[in-house]
């Protein structure tokens, strides 16, 4: 991440905090509609906020640590290092797909509204087209 | 697969911090190769042979799997 974005990261995340808290506030009348608005805000801001900060920081602690930087490269890059990450990737992509279908089985159990379900199935069918798509892609490619 | 880096390695005395910074790799990838628990791909396997100056056939033994 070049630092413009994270400085625009950080300025973003502070902005929608403030946001959320003014809204929380001054309670105007669209709120009323939708009360989760002001709490989205904070929760996002403080979130944006705290992801832009984190790098600005972190590139302020190696930016006069020339060799610091050069191990943190060399540790992004490193080939084992981008195997492990994938790995644990595909991993966690195998447990999506069981934990939605579990969800799926209980939210069905439990008679929840036809929207909820669907709106599970439209997603588990998302990741699942997605996943097919990248293996034609790569099937291609490779 | 087999190899004989740290046998290489040990001969020229360097250390896994020295050759993961030649190769531009981490520490713990010059210590999973040596253990035999990593295998690397053919760029850095390529790389470690150029370093020590020897063919791959000599850092890496290829032993065909036992059916």
């Amino acid at each position: 991440m070049k630092t413009r974005n994270a400085v625009l990261l950080t300025g973003v995340g502070m902005m929608l905090l403030a946001a959320g808290i003014i809204l929380l506030k001054s309670d105007p009348q669209f709120v009323k509609s939708l009360p989760a608005l002001p709490y989205l805000c904070i929760g996002l801001g403080a979130g944006v906020f705290g992801h832009g900060l984190g790098e600005l920081i972190s590139r302020q602690t190696v930016k006069n640590n020339p060799e610091i930087q050069k191990q943190m490269q060399i540790d992004q890059q490193d080939e084992r290092n981008q195997m492990i990450a994938n790995k644990a990737k595909g991993k966690a992509y195998d447990a999506v797909l069981y934990v939605f279908g579990a969800l799926m089985v209980t939210y069905a159990l439990m008679n929840a509204d036809l929207f909820v379900i669907l709106s599970f199935v439209i997603a588990y069918l998302c990741v699942v087209c997605i996943s097919i798509y990248y293996r034609l892609k790569f099937d291609k490619e490779m | 697969m087999k190899n004989r880096l740290e046998e290489l390695r040990k001969s020229r005395g360097i250390k896994q911090e020295e050759l993961a910074a030649a190769l531009e790799v981490s520490r713990q990838t010059i210590g999973s190769l040596e253990n035999g628990r990593y295998n690397p791909s053919i760029l850095l396997a390529f790389k470690i042979a150029r370093y020590f100056d020897v063919s791959i056939e000599e850092v890496f033994i290829y032993e065909e799997e036992k059916v």
